[in-house]
C-alpha cells in the first residue's frame, strides 16, 4: 500500500520481528526435554502463528491496531482451549516491501509456525505472497486492499477478509456521483491513493457526474496543501475525492478550510484513522469517509469485543483491530479443524482456512478462490465534532 | 478563465511560500559566503526550530488568550524557535565543521560530514518525538484562517500576514546587522578575504560560529511559521531545504538579496504556474526547477550575481 523512501527508514531496524520469548510451559505435550518436538503420534512442537505488519516506523500504529487484537483474540483462545495452546510470533515488515522479505524468511524458517495473519499493507504483500506460497504458509491479511492481490498476482497463499479497493472505489464514487453532480480529483500518487482514485473516477462518471479535474500531490514531498485547495475552490467543484493517507488528508483538509471551500469531502480508508480526526480537528469535520472495515467502537455485535480490547490495552481498538481479531479467531478455528482431522501442520492448516465458515465481528469469513471473501460489505463514516462516526452501509446511506 | 481570476489567490500563497524559502535561503547563503560551502544539515536546522517552538507553544497556548496573549505566543514561537536552531546550527558548526577546518580537510569532507549531520539529526528527531509528518499547532489561541483584509475578492488571512510580516521584519533585521554591526562588517569581511581578515584581527573562527548562529536563527523563525501554518515533522527539512537551495542559487548564492528575491519568485512560480489548466499540481517541482535551470542557462550566477565579500 505504501511506498517509502530508503532515507526515511533507514534508522528503523529490520531486527522487530521477535518471538514471544516465554516458552510453552502451560503445553503438557511439550515438557519431555530433548527432541520432545517429534515424539509419539499427532503431537508436535508448539503450534504458532505468525503476524506480519507495520510495529515501528511511521505506519506503526496500524500495524498496533491489528496485533493488539490478534493478541487479544489469541489470549482468549489460550484461556478455553487448554488442549491446543497456540503461540504468536511477531513479525515487523515496517509496512515496507523492501522489508518484508527478511521478515517472512524468518517465519518460513520457523517450522512451527502454520499460518500467517497478515500482512497488512499490499505493498509488502505483493513483495512476499510467493515466498510464503513455495514455503506453503498460508496468509490471510486483515487490511491488504489492493485490487490486483486477488486479480493479478495469482498467489494461492493470500486471503484478505477486507474487500478489495476496487469494491470500495467503486461503492463510493457511485454514492458521490448521487450527491454532486461535478467531482474534483485528488490522489496522493501512491499505488493505492491512485488505485482508489482510478476506481472512484470510473464510478463517477458512470455515475452521470463530471469529473471536472484530477490532479497528484505528492505524499512525501507536498505539506502545503494551500495551492491545492485553492485550485480545487477555484474549479467549482461540488464535492473533491481524495485517495490518500490519513496524515496528508489532515493537511489538506485544514487548506480546504483555509479557503473556505464549500463543497463535499470525501475519502477511502486511508483516512479513517485517529490521525487524521486529531490532526485535522473541527477541520476535518464534514469529510465522509468509505471503508470496507468496520467501526467496532459502534457496532453492536462487537461491544463485548471492544470492553476486552479497552481492558487488555487501555485504548479503544482502532482502524482494522476487528478484522485482525476476525481473522485471528477464523486462523484459530482452522488449526483447530486441521487438528480435529488429524495433525497440525502447514498443510493441513492451509487446507483448513480454504474451507472456512466463520462467523466474525466485520463479516462471515468464507474464501472465494482467489481468497476475497464472498461477502463484501463497505461502510460510511462521517467526522463530526473531531470524531470519525459510522453513518452505515454505504449503499443504503 | 478561473485561473486569471484567481491569480491574486495564488499570488498570496505564493508570497507565503517564498517567504519562509526566503528565510531558510538566507542561511545557505549566509554560511557559503564565510566558508564556500554547502551546510546541507541546514534544512535540520529549520526542522528543529519547528519542534523547539512547538514544546514551547504548546505549553502557552491552551486557555483564552486575546489580542495581545496571541501575539505574545506567537513572538514566543518566533523567538524559541529562533533559538533553538541557533543553537542547532552553532553545535553543528563546532561539531561537523570546525574539526575539519582546522585539520585542513578538502571540502568533500564537509559535504559529507553535513549529509551526515542531517541524517542523524532527521532519526534523533523521529526518536525523540515521533515519525508522523504533519504533527498540528495548536491552532485555537491563533484563529489563524480568519480573514485580515479583502481586496477585491482575495482574502488575507491572519496566518498569512503573520507569515510575510515577521519574515520581512526577519530580514529586515538582518540586513541591519550585516550592515550596522561590528559583527556584520567583519562577516562581510571574513566572506571578502579570510587571511586578510585575521590580520587585520578579526577572530576567524568566532566570526564563522556566528555566521552559523545568524543563520540557524533565520531558518528557526521559518521553522516555526512553517509548523504553524502546515505542521511539523521530523522530514519537514529535506524538501524545504532543496527548494530553499534552489532559492539561494537562483538569487546568486553568497548574496542576501538575492537570496531573499530567488525564495520569494520560486514561491510565487510554485503557486501560480501549476494550477494552470494545462499544467497541473503534480508538475510543482519540474516548474521550479525548470525556472532554475533557465535563469541559470542565462544568468550562470544567478539573478543578482554571486557577491561574495560584499555579501549584502
Amino acid at each position: 500500500m505504501r511506498n517509502r523512501s530508503l532515507a526515511k527508514v533507514a534508522a528503523v531496524s529490520v531486527a522487530g520481528a521477535l518471538a514471544l520469548a516465554a516458552c510453552s510451559n502451560s503445553t503438557p505435550n511439550n515438557s519431555g526435554g530433548l527432541n520432545s518436538g517429534s515424539a509419539g503420534t499427532g503431537t508436535q512442537g508448539a503450534i504458532k502463528i505468525a503476524f506480519q505488519g507495520p510495529l515501528s516506523g511511521e505506519n506503526a500504529q496500524l500495524g498496533i491496531n491489528e496485533i493488539n487484537a490478534t493478541k487479544l483474540a489469541l489470549d482468549q483462545w489460550n484461556k478455553a482451549n487448554a488442549d491446543l495452546q497456540v503461540q504468536l510470533v511477531e513479525l515487523d515488515d515496517v509496512g515496507d516491501p523492501a522489508k518484508a522479505p527478511a521478515a517472512a524468511a524468518k517465519a518460513i524458517q520457523d517450522k512451527e509456525i502454520v499460518a500467517v495473519v497478515g500482512p497488512s499493507f499490499s505493498g509488502p504483500t505483493k513483495a512476499v505472497c510467493k515466498t510464503y506460497e513455495e514455503a506453503g504458509l498460508v496468509l490471510v491479511s486483515p487490511s491488504a486492499t489492493n485490487p490486483d492481490l486477488t486479480k493479478t498476482l495469482n498467489c494461492a497463499a493470500f486471503h484478505r477478509v477486507v474487500p478489495p479497493d476496487s469494491l470500495e472505489g467503486d461503492l463510493a464514487g457511485q454514492w458521490l456521483a448521487k450527491k454532486a453532480k461535478t467531482v474534483y480529483l485528488v490522489d496522493d500518487l501512491t499505488d493505492y491513493g491512485k488505485g482508489a482514485v482510478d476506481a472512484v473516477e470510473a464510478a463517477v462518471k458512470a455515475g452521470g457526474a463530471t469529473v471536472v479535474k484530477r490532479e497528484g500531490v505528492d505524499k512525501d514531498k507536498t505539506k502545503d496543501y494551500s495551492v491545492i485547495a485553492q485550485a480545487v475552490k477555484a474549479s467549482g467543484a461540488e464535492a473533491v475525492f481524495y485517495g490518500g493517507y490519513d496524515a496528508q488528508a489532515a493537511l489538506f483538509a485544514k487548506a480546504l478550510t483555509a479557503v473556505n471551500y464549500p463543497g463535499l469531502r470525501m475519502s477511502g480508508n486511508g483516512v479513517l484513522s485517529t490521525v487524521f480526526s486529531t490532526n485535522s480537528g473541527a477541520d476535518g469535520d464534514g469529510w465522509y469517509i468509505s471503508c470496507g472495515c468496520l467501526d467496532a467502537t459502534k457496532a453492536d455485535n462487537a461491544k463485548e469485543f471492544t470492553a476486552a480490547y479497552k481492558a487488555m490495552f487501555n485504548t479503544d481498538p482502532s482502524t482494522y483491530s476487528p478484522e485482525s481479531y476476525d481473522v485471528t479467531n477464523a486462523v484459530l478455528e482452522a488449526i483447530k479443524a486441521a487438528k480435529a482431522k488429524g495433525t497440525v501442520d502447514r498443510k493441513s492448516v492451509w487446507d483448513a482456512v480454504k474451507a472456512l465458515n466463520y462467523k466474525g465481528l466485520t463479516t462471515t469469513i468464507k474464501f472465494a478462490a482467489n481468497g476475497d471473501v464472498e461477502n463484501q460489505v463497505i461502510n460510511l463514516y462521517k467526522q463530526d465534532g473531531g470524531k470519525i462516526g459510522l453513518v452505515g452501509d454505504i449503499k443504503t446511506s | 478563465m478561473n485561473w486569471l481570476q484567481n491569480l491574486p489567490d495564488y499570488l498570496v500563497l505564493g508570497l507565503t511560500r517564498g517567504s519562509m524559502y526566503a528565510l531558510v535561503a538566507l542561511g545557505y547563503t549566509l554560511v557559503y559566503g564565510v566558508l564556500q560551502l554547502i551546510n546541507f544539515a541546514h534544512s535540520e536546522v529549520f526542522m528543529a526550530g519547528a519542534f523547539g517552538s512547538y514544546l514551547v507553544v504548546s505549553q502557552l497556548a491552551p486557555g483564552e488568550h486575546g489580542f495581545l496573549g496571541a501575539s505574545m505566543i506567537v513572538l514566543a514561537g518566533l523567538l524559541t524557535g529562533a533559538i533553538v536552531s541557533a543553537l542547532i546550527a552553532w553545535t553543528l558548526e563546532l561539531v561537523a565543521y570546525k574539526p575539519l577546518r582546522q585539520r585542513g580537510a578538502p571540502k568533500l569532507a564537509f559535504l559529507i560530514s553535513a549529509i551526515g549531520m542531517s541524517f542523524f539529526l532527521v532519526q534523533l528527531f523521529g526518536k525523540l518525538f515521533n515519525r508522523f509528518s504533519g504533527n498540528p499547532f495548536p491552532e485555537n489561541y491563533l484563529d489563524k484562517n480568519a480573514p485580515v483584509l479583502e481586496l477585491g475578492g482575495v482574502t488575507v488571512t491572519r496566518i498569512q500576514v503573520i507569515i510575510i510580516v515577521a519574515a520581512l521584519l526577519t530580514m529586515i533585521l538582518l540586513d541591519r546587522i550585516v550592515n550596522g554591526t561590528k559583527l556584520g562588517r567583519s562577516i562581510r569581511a571574513v566572506a571578502e578575504d579570510a587571511p586578510t581578515a585575521a590580520l587585520m584581527g578579526i577572530n576567524i573562527d568566532r566570526t564563522i560560529s556566528r555566521t552559523f548562529l545568524i543563520g540557524g536563527a533565520l531558518a528557526g523563525v521559518a521553522g516555526f511559521l512553517f509548523g504553524q501554518a502546515f505542521g511539523f515533522g521530523n522530514t519537514m527539512g529535506f524538501d524545504q531545504g532543496v527548494k530553499a537551495f534552489a532559492a539561494a542559487v537562483l538569487g546568486g548564492i553568497g548574496n542576501l538579496r538575492g537570496a531573499m528575491m530567488g525564495g520569494l519568485l520560486l514561491g510565487i512560480v510554485e503557486a501560480i504556474v501549476p494550477p494552470l489548466p494545462f499544467i497541473g499540481i503534480e508538475w510543482t517541482d519540474v516548474v521550479a526547477f525548470v525556472v532554475l535551470v533557465a535563469i541559470l542557462v542565462f544568468r550562470p550566477t544567478g539573478l543578482l550575481g554571486e557577491k561574495l565579500g560584499r555579501a549584502a
